[in-house]
């Protein structure tokens, strides 16, 4: 069925793609000195390792957002609450306050990304597989167990941070902000494997989450084998949203903006629109947002910091403009 | 064909349904009426997989319906409850497209758009098709939904307490399109009801509950008396006969 607003959409899209294109060619070749081809090699060199992390982490968290938000059937969640960022912060404190900031698990970035990595998704199989199976299939509960873990991992790294040598702490936090710095050819190809085949292996899944979204009853009535679908799709996401924070660090607040644009700016159930639509804004705000930051900015802020404060202010704009609840 | 037997589901040691067994007439609608609690919603999703049971058997066509691949039953029973609330920005043609997702997935084949446009038809809904499902009245709403189950073209179809929240006017056209399912499309309905007026009036069988258990499953003359529904319901009853049928007036 083409309908006129599934074309419309498709127009956006393209809209959208472009403007993400146009971003990136701008992030690529700003400043760029073009008559040394020397220093023409180390700048691309330098940026597109950058441009290729962004965009992984930008499709990684826009379509986690999106498929979290139809699982959960709430549009004003998001995969935050899956209590990542903050097992992310409380492993690198942790790190650093066993092994000592000089470390190799501190230091290599790729030995730090297996870390992460691993513990993540160790923990994404434990709380997200077993517990939920235990509690019934009620994705209400996960959402709480996510929001208790978040406490608990935040206060057992404050504690941590509280005991920690001051020159420690200062070398860990720059790690605890999200950055686009001091990647490596290697965790993009890696991760780039391990959301292909997280992608290959809910495909199914993810063809039914439209039908997903008309609620349990529904599905269930549908054909689809709700609980586990949703079981699946839940894991997918917890796994993809820490492979985007093991990139960058913690930005998946990002998600909960870049989902609620899709879905402003599409109005359609369809899924495969609304995840593109949302990876695109995401690309076109980390981009976009790096390039002033660098530019602009010359480093002095952190691009986590335009993240955090617009999406606080959109969040508000979302919770206060929603006229039925 | 539908058998049930010996069905049981126990909430929190409390047993809502009681070792019931009855089999569904094919092609003929049957009303599950009661008091509160007395257990025909559970009954009515356990025989339509929404709820698991605790013991007892449900036989589909000769086979046990945990044991259906839930994509072919989706093609076989249709079940439409009352929690249907959508976050989605969904039109009522999209909504009714959705009864093919057993057959053909998210694209639908040329047969597919057909049969949504006889379904969007069917239930009079053709100057609402490109409007949001969430700015409909609830009747529409409701006649969406059975759009989408027509759509779903199955031989039974399971509904709970489709006259909740509609008006007389409402309802009563609710109740007429339910017979028209069973008449004209040869559909066989299950459906739960409180209003014991519409179950006698438009259905072939009446299933009462009382406590878990069936108290009386006959065709509706026979349920219809002034000793079953005071029994069942604990208050007097009198009988009147309209058109034909049973009308109770309670007080």
């Amino acid at each position: 069925m083409k309908t006129a607003a599934h074309r419309g959409n498709r127009t956006k899209l393209l809209v959208l793609a472009a403007l993400v294109l146009l971003a990136a060619a701008a992030y690529m070749l700003v400043e760029v000195n073009f008559s040394n081809p020397k220093l023409l090699r180390f700048s691309m060199q330098l940026r597109t390792p950058k441009l290729l992390v962004m965009l992984i982490a930008a499709f990684a968290i826009g379509g986690a957002s999106i498929v979290f938000q139809s699982v959960i059937n709430n549009t004003i969640v998001t995969p935050c609450l899956l209590g990542m960022n903050s097992l992310y912060t409380l492993i690198h404190t942790a790190v650093v306050f066993t092994a000592g900031s000089g470390s190799i698990l501190a230091v290599n970035a790729n030995a730090a990304f297996a870390v992460d990595l691993v513990l993540m998704g160790v923990a994404a199989m434990v709380i997200y597989g077993y517990l939920f199976q235990k509690t019934r299939h009620n994705v209400l509960y996960v959402l709480l167990i996510g929001t208790v873990l978040t406490s608990f991992f935040g206060s057992i790294q404050s504690t941590l941070t509280r005991v920690m040598d001051p020159n420690e702490y200062d070398a860990l936090l720059t790690t605890l902000v999200a950055s686009f710095s001091n990647v490596n050819g290697e965790i993009i190809a890696f991760s780039l494997v391990v959301l292909a085949v997280i992608i290959l292996v809910l495909r199914r899944d993810l063809a039914q989450l439209d039908v997903l979204t008309l609620g349990k009853d529904q599905a269930i009535n549908l054909g689809v084998d709700y609980d586990r679908s949703v079981r699946r799709l839940l894991l997918g996401v917890t796994l993809s949203i820490a492979v985007a924070t093991a990139m960058v660090g913690p930005i998946s607040f990002m998600g909960l903006i870049i989902a609620n644009l899709s879905r402003q700016l599409l109005r359609t159930y369809r899924h495969s629109q609304l995840v593109l639509g949302s990876a695109l804004f995401g690309m076109l705000i980390l981009v976009a947002g790096q390039l002033v930051v660098e530019h602009v900015f010359t480093y002095a802020i952190p691009i986590s910091v335009f993240i955090t404060v617009g999406g606080g202010i959109y969040f508000l704009y979302l919770l206060l403009a929603r006229r039925r609840v | 064909m539908m058998q049930v037997r010996e069905l049981t589901k126990q909430y929190d040691g409390k047993v809502v349904v009681d070792g019931v067994t009855f089999q569904i007439p094919k092609g003929k609608v049957t009303s599950l009426i009661g008091p509160n609690g007395a257990g025909k919603s559970t009954v009515l999703n356990m025989i339509s997989r929404l709820v698991a049971r605790d013991s007892g058997l449900v036989d589909f066509d000769g086979k046990d319906i945990g044991k259906w691949k839930s994509k072919e039953l989706s093609k076989r029973l249709a079940i439409l409850t009352q929690t249907n609330n959508i976050q989605m920005k969904l039109t009522v043609r999209e909504l009714v497209a959705f009864g093919r997702f057993p057959y053909s997935g998210s694209h639908t084949t040329a047969e597919d758009e057909a049969i949504i446009d006889r379904a969007i038809a069917y239930m009079e809904l053709e100057d609402f098709q490109d409007r949001f499902i969430d700015e409909l009245s609830g009747g529409q709403r409701q006649r969406a939904y059975i759009a989408m189950v027509i759509a779903q073209d199955t031989e039974y179809i399971l509904l709970d307490e489709p006259t909740n929240n509609l008006d007389i006017y409402h309802a009563t056209n609710m109740m007429k399109i339910v017979r028209r399912l069973c008449d004209e499309l040869d559909k066989t309905v299950i459906l739960v009801l409180h209003e014991i007026n519409y179950a006698a009036f438009y259905s072939d069988y009446i299933c009462a509950f009382k406590d878990g258990k069936i108290a009386k499953f006959a065709p509706v003359k026979e349920v219809m008396t002034k000793e079953v529904l005071s029994q069942i319901y604990q208050v007097d009853f009198e009988i009147l006969n309209i058109q034909g049928k049973p009308l109770s007036i309670y007080y």
